[in-house]
């Protein structure tokens, strides 16, 4: 099994890809996509194996160039000779070419990469675009070609790891690209009229049974892909729900005894989950309760990204105190949903009525919501997750 | 539907003279293909188009495909468009996809990025960017692209057809006003007819008559001169 | 306003000077953009090329040039013949030539700074040549001259597609030096639709044809034509005395 060191796609992948498997990066236009391939690459050059880059969209010092930007000598590889180009893109556009191999006419594209898989067996190769290679080479064709070059990397246990644009192609012709990878990732954008965040998913894999989770991720230079798994606080007064919407949101949270960090060491209760919810995967704390717990509120606020505010809806008394957790909640500044719970009970307030008591606003919602029923819960997850991608 | 002032005097004025149709303005949230030979003006268009949005602080997400920024600011200076205010506002994106060829070492800025000519996927995520970018500021915005002569040139004509689709569906889902550029004549008969397909609307130029069909049905054509101050349309007729 | 600069043809800055130039004599052509000359065989093309280069070498401004058809001796000898002196600017090193049109044999002379073998067949070698020879010349002051005579001698031993793309990345490398750019080609030396690439890539579009030269696009100017005659002199314009 060889690692990508892609956080969270080696675990997605049963611990990595098989020698010899082809694996595709298939984007939605307007999403980074090479950062994966080459964050692969460089992952396996550091572990001793050789690789190639095969080009058509930018030249090699370009890419190098990438590579500087993330923090990755490529360069050094390329000298010591286990990393090398081929370059299918220079000579298009009048360009000197370089690189061990290059391509001056698109008939020779196929031979070019044939030889280039040989010479790393067990290594990597890369295949940066193959959108490109689809306009130039024709549908039937590039099928054709993909195949025969994963049956020859099969062989020679080599990785090929292509990038791939979804433009408006034909589904038969994605269908059949698909169809000739052991492996297929989807990388997504998630729109609310404009891109706000980007996603990807592993959505078959010939040699494991991949989750269906999606993971957020930003490519960041230095870096690579980063990923973003949201913290979520859970937190309220004494009584509100806490452990009950944890454990709701978090089939698998454990309650750990943690040392309180701080001044004063004290041993307390805290519910850790791991949340699922409609593909995307958070991590949940829910908080205890009590005033002299406080400290460990904000330690943790410092890390959260999103609050849930669990209240009593029969008991206004406890609001204030539900008011002053969120103040320490740094909740300020992070995306908050309060959640009324209880709601099941007769004398539990409205949630107008309890915005009008907590003296809440507006942008913040208020969700109603009956632990006990089993109601309210999805909603009140939809509700933060929509403000956490605004 | 919403209608915008072009900032070319004269064009908005085509329909009106017209009284079935309610038509004075450029249609808002559609797109518009501007074709036409060489050296009519079309670019002269665009910087038109855009200059006046922003006078009236509507941003502008343009990218310049044919020239680099550096030539778009000269030309727009010899009509008196300073893009200075506007672009210490925030109000312009620029993405420049030509200028990596040039060999000039370029500074990215907050409201500048840079993209390559023959890599789609790379200028489809700047364009993911700058429309997001511009949108925070404003949910009525313009977009322009100029042009696609360019691109055309650098790659296949099917790459160019379905980024151009993807960059036409993203920009209206934001709520844009789209304004595209073609030359006419560099692809064939079949792109063309694929590109005056996807536009809502199409302005042809031809340096003499500028003509312009809408989704709506009508056309309507008028003539048209270049002046030191931008391009002026003369009354116009609905054919 | 727009800058220019002057032309070198009897006549011409004359004809290109707008109204609003206050009499100051402000025609030739615009600064720091692409002009392209075309026509027919014959006409006077590179006449004008040849004119354009040396009058730019008379005022301080070098000249990148990039000769497809004559050799860089048959080139000067040309020149000479019509009263352009090349020798007497050779020693203050303002004349660049990339030289694409040897034959195969090769080029007698060594390359140097100032002159630099090629073949037309090469494109990308062309491109790296007059590249780096931009990026020198540029080192010498705020403006230079750079020609190409002739792009269609470039297109017919390639292919086009590609010969569109040098040339693109040649027009910016060029402007991005501070250059100004004078390119000729011959119509119908290639297809339609190329053809049409080149005029757009270009700023400005001049046609020599029929006795008459016309002004079929220009920085700041409308369509206008005017007759000329090639002298022992060259070209002349016939508003000029």
């Amino acid at each position: 099994m060889k690692t990508t060191h892609i956080p969270k796609l080696d675990d997605f992948l049963g611990g990595g890809i098989p020698e010899g498997s082809s694996i595709l990066f298939s984007a939605n236009p307007g999403v980074e996509c090479e950062a994966f391939g080459y964050q692969t690459l460089q992952s396996r050059l550091e572990d001793g194996d050789q690789g190639f880059i095969f080009t058509n969209v930018a030249e090699p010092s370009d890419i190098t160039y990438e590579f500087d930007k993330f923090g990755w000598g490529l360069e050094d590889s390329v000298d010591e000779g286990n990393a090398f180009f081929v370059d299918g893109s220079s000579y298009f556009i009048g360009a000197p070419v370089s690189g061990k191999y290059y391509v001056k006419d698109y008939s020779e594209v196929e031979e070019v990469v044939i030889k280039a898989i040989g010479d790393v067996p067990n290594g990597v190769g890369v295949i940066n675009n193959l959108s490109t290679l689809i306009d130039y080479q024709g549908d039937e064709e590039t099928v054709r070609i993909i195949n025969k070059w994963n049956q020859v990397a099969k062989e020679l246990g080599t990785i090929l790891i292509y990038i791939f644009t979804q433009w408006d192609y034909e589904k038969g012709l994605i269908h059949k690209i698909e169809e000739a990878m052991d492996c297929v990732v989807n990388l997504s954008t998630i729109e609310e009229r404009v891109i706000i965040g980007q996603g990807f998913m592993v959505t078959g894999a010939s040699w494991t049974k991949p989750s269906s989770s999606m993971v957020l991720f930003n490519i960041l230079r230095p870096g690579g892909v980063k990923i973003f798994i949201p913290k979520l606080l859970v937190t309220g007064p004494y009584n509100a729900g806490k452990s009950s919407f944890v454990k709701q949101i978090a089939p698998d949270s454990v309650s750990v005894d943690r040392m309180a960090l701080g001044q004063v060491p004290t041993t307390i209760a805290m519910d850790i989950g791991h949340v699922e919810h409609k593909g995307f995967i958070a991590d949940v704390f829910g908080t205890p309760g009590q005033e002299r717990f406080d400290l460990i509120l904000d330690v943790l606020s410092k890390e959260a990204v999103g609050a849930f505010i669990l209240v009593d809806s029969t008991a206004p008394k406890t609001f204030a105190r539900a008011k002053e957790m969120m103040k320490r909640c740094k909740a300020e500044a992070i995306p908050k949903v309060i959640v009324a719970n209880k709601q099941d009970l007769p004398d539990a307030l409205s949630t107008d009525e309890i915005r009008k008591v907590m003296n809440t606003d507006q942008s913040i919602p208020i969700v109603p919501v009956s632990l006990l029923n089993n109601e309210g819960i999805d909603e009140a997850m939809d509700a933060l997750l929509e403000i956490l991608y605004k | 539907m919403s209608r915008l002032e072009s900032g070319i005097p004269g064009f908005d004025e085509i329909f009106s003279s017209v009284s079935d149709f309610d038509l004075t303005g450029f249609p808002g949230n559609t797109s518009t293909l501007i074709i036409g030979p060489p050296k009519v003006g079309k670019s002269i268009f665009c910087y038109q188009f855009a200059y006046h949005g922003l006078s009236i602080d509507e941003p502008c997400l343009y990218i310049t495909a044919d020239e680099g920024m550096k030539q778009l600011q000269q030309n727009m200076i010899d009509f008196n468009w300073f893009l200075q205010s506007a672009m210490d506002k925030e109000m312009l994106y620029v993405i420049d996809s030509i200028s990596s060829l040039s060999g000039a070492s370029i500074e990215t800025t907050n409201t500048y990025n840079l993209s390559k000519i023959n890599d789609p996927t790379d200028l489809m995520v700047k364009v993911g960017l700058g429309t997001r970018f511009v949108f925070k500021k404003s949910e009525e915005f313009r977009s322009v692209f100029d042009s696609l002569t360019t691109p055309f040139a650098f790659n296949p004509e099917p790459m160019v057809v379905r980024f151009l689709k993807t960059y036409i569906r993203r920009l209206k889902e934001a709520g844009a006003t789209i304004i595209f550029t073609c030359t006419e004549g560099i692809v064939s008969e079949n792109t063309e007819k694929i590109l005056k397909s996807i536009a809502n609307n199409v302005i042809m130029m031809d340096g003499d008559y500028i003509t312009f069909r809408s989704i709506e049905g009508p056309i309507g054509t008028a003539k048209y001169h270049i002046t030191d101050k931008g391009i002026i349309v003369d009354k116009g007729e609905v054919l | 306003m727009i800058v220019r600069i002057a032309s070198g043809i009897p006549g011409f800055d004359d004809f290109t000077s707008s109204d609003d130039d206050l009499g100051l004599d402000l025609g030739g052509i615009p600064e720091n953009t692409a002009t392209l000359i075309y026509g027919p065989q014959g006409v006077g093309k590179s006449i004008f090329a040849y004119a354009f280069a040396y009058h730019g070498l008379t005022q301080d401004e070098p000249c990148l040039y990039l000769t497809t058809d004559l050799e860089m001796g048959d080139l000067y000898q040309k020149m000479a013949s019509i009263g352009l002196k090349l020798d007497e600017y050779s020693e203050n090193e303002m004349f660049y030539v990339v030289d694409a049109a040897l034959s195969d044999s090769g080029s007698e002379m060594e390359d140097s700074d100032l002159y630099q073998s090629t073949s037309v067949k090469n494109p990308t070698d062309i491109l790296v040549k007059v590249s780096r020879g931009a990026r020198m010349i540029s080192n010498k002051g705020p403006r230079f001259r750079s020609v190409i005579d002739s792009l269609t001698t470039v297109l017919e031993s390639n292919n086009p597609v590609l010969i569109v793309r040098v040339l693109k990345t040649y027009i910016l490398r060029v402007k991005e030096a501070g250059g100004t750019a004078l390119i000729t080609y011959t119509e119908g030396s290639s297809n339609s639709s190329t053809e049409i690439l080149i005029k757009s890539m270009v700023d400005n579009i001049i046609k020599l044809d029929q006795g008459k030269i016309t002004i079929e696009a220009m920085k700041g100017m409308g369509r206008k034509d005017i007759p000329y005659q090639i002298t022992e002199k060259g070209i002349v314009l016939d508003n000029s005395e």
